[in-house]
């Protein structure tokens, strides 16, 4: 196994775009390339694309192959799509790791993209439909706002937690976006706007969901040897994790205790050699503001039930226990599926090179972690960077 | 020569397309667990067990996820079940559903099964974790498909 480095990345603005999937990914493909020197789409040797539902959102099937044809990448070892829904893009930058870290090629990308604005919003919601069991949960109208609502049901009715608790991760994340170019939502919000928020499926209101959002994004990826050829700061990637248990709701492990991401945090740590303490930065899948809390718990940063007071108590900040969304998350810089692990892990990037505005900076960061999870929170992936 | 002009449509509206229709096809013909629909229309809310290993799977299923066995057997759920976590949905529902706004969802507990589903009859504030529901058995008017919703 040949230690990986990401060399450089490029991403969209992300938001409600006036511009096509396949401009989306120009933009991307463009600010990937320009980010490094001596190397030209013609080196890459293997392209993976995450991209959660473009037959749906821009119905258009085969895209890793239009992605190669809009940046002039002619790839000779590897080509492919990668769904996994939420987690599509970290699933392209595992497949992309994994080439490299084999030994079967020298160059690739793990690129991901989202066209998520379509005329007729309900459309979408209906691809949203489809995620869990469609034949099962989707015709109960079971999409990730229902779902992710009962699961903070529980939470509250299990463990006590407070819709402002809930409120307070969303505050937290739409400081962070403030300050970061990218994101789709750009001005703060209090507790008393989240907690007065539409209501959209009982305890979630609107600022307690991700947004809707059209985004791409792109990494090169080389082994750790050849880094210094591109670039003096290049990102490694110490290891990973993941974990699935189940697919309809009725066979899930637990609903209010991700126990597949326990398993996943356990195999990404031995996997990186590193205890939960070594991390300084945590870039997780705050889809919904409940889903941020029950992260706190499953890494063990907080006991079990205690992710609301975890929040409450300062943990989660910059100067915190840990870091959490220095990004902004999710729930501030949008969530274009295919495109999101793609964009934490540039950020990730820019941490360690100390390219993001100070009041987001998590001074001397080393090792970080990136979440995602998919479906019904029966999937979790975890990557593990680090700056040498 | 200025390039000739011509004016095309397309239709307004199709039929909802099968596979934006969330209903599952029910018919011989289309699946292997016809017999789980028929039970329903009859009013019996049931599902597959599995002869060699004991395990009571849902969704049901045509090979035993436990052991691999193809020996399985209906097993009938009863009419009631306990209500473990609900939402209602007032924004964000799919083509479809949108009239049916606001309705409520929740997690049926039927034995060691938490089944999702419809709550019919009931708005959000009426609701409580634990309370009894009931079945409801839904017809879909244009083809009879049939499916399972609770109600209090």
């Amino acid at each position: 196994m040949r230690k990986v480095a990401v060399i450089g990345g490029g991403a969209t603005r992300c938001g409600k775009r006036e511009a096509t999937w396949r401009e989306l990914v120009q933009e991307a493909g463009k600010a990937m390339f320009d980010s490094v020197e001596n190397l030209s789409p013609k080196d890459v040797e293997a392209l993976l694309v995450g991209a959660a539902q473009p037959e749906r959102f821009t119905f258009q099937v085969h895209v890793a192959p239009l992605v190669a044809e809009c940046l002039g990448i002619t790839p000779t070892k590897v080509i492919a799509t990668t769904e996994l829904m939420c987690a599509s893009g970290q699933a392209a930058l595992r497949y992309a790791w994994a080439c490299i870290s084999s030994g079967i090629c020298d160059v690739a990308v793990a690129f991901g993209v989202e066209k998520m604005y379509m005329r007729n919003m309900a459309e979408a919601q209906t691809n949203m439909t489809c995620v869990l069991d469609r034949e099962w949960d989707g015709v109960n109208a079971m999409s990730a706002p229902p779902f992710f609502a009962m699961t903070a049901q529980r939470h509250i009715h299990e463990f006590g937690t407070t819709e402002e608790q809930m409120a307070m991760v969303s505050v937290k994340n739409h400081h962070y976006s403030t300050m970061n170019p990218l994101a789709q939502f750009q001005k703060e919000v209090s507790i008393e706007k989240v907690l007065q928020s539409f209501m959209i499926a009982p305890p979630l209101k609107l600022f307690d969901c991700s947004g809707i959002t059209d985004g791409a994004a792109g990494v090169i990826l080389v082994p750790a040897e050849n880094a210094t050829k591109y670039t003096d700061s290049p990102m490694l990637i110490a290891g990973s994790g993941q974990a699935n248990i189940g697919n309809a709701v009725a066979n899930l492990a637990s609903i209010s205790e991700w126990i597949p991401l326990k398993l996943a945090v356990k195999e990404a740590l031995r996997s990186a050699k590193v205890s939960l303490a070594d991390i300084d930065i945590a870039e997780l899948h705050d889809c919904f503001t409940i889903s941020e809390i029950m992260e706190y718990e499953a890494f063990g940063w907080c006991e079990r039930g205690k992710g609301g007071k975890f929040i409450e108590d300062g943990g989660p900040y910059i100067g915190g226990t840990i870091a959490v969304n220095p990004r902004g998350g999710l729930l501030g810089c949008g969530h274009p599926l295919g495109a999101t692990a793609i964009l934490q892990s540039i950020d990730i990037m820019n941490q360690f090179q100390s390219e993001v505005p100070n009041g987001r900076l998590v001074k001397d960061a080393d090792v970080a972690v990136a979440h995602n999870l998919s479906g019904a929170a029966n999937v979790h992936s975890l990557m593990v960077y680090s700056r040498r | 020569m200025k390039a000739s002009r011509e004016k095309i449509t397309q239709p307004d509206k199709i039929d909802l397309p099968q596979m934006l229709d969330f209903y599952p096809l029910q018919d011989e013909k289309d699946t292997r667990i016809s017999q789980f629909f028929k039970n329903l229309k009859t009013g019996q809310l049931t599902t597959t067990k599995c002869k060699t290993c004991g395990s009571v799977l849902w969704p049901p299923r045509v090979v035993c996820s436990g052991c691999m066995s193809e020996e399985l057997e209906w097993v009938n759920l009863g009419t009631e079940g306990e209500l473990y976590a609900f939402t209602e949905m007032k924004a964000g529902a799919p083509l479809g559903f949108e009239k049916d706004v606001p309705f409520c969802i929740g997690l049926v507990k039927i034995g060691s099964l938490l089944i999702s589903s419809r709550i019919d009859e009931a708005r959000y504030e009426d609701l409580k974790i634990g309370q009894r529901v009931h079945l409801k058995v839904v017809e879909l008017e244009d083809d009879g498909r049939v499916f399972y919703r609770f109600k209090v």
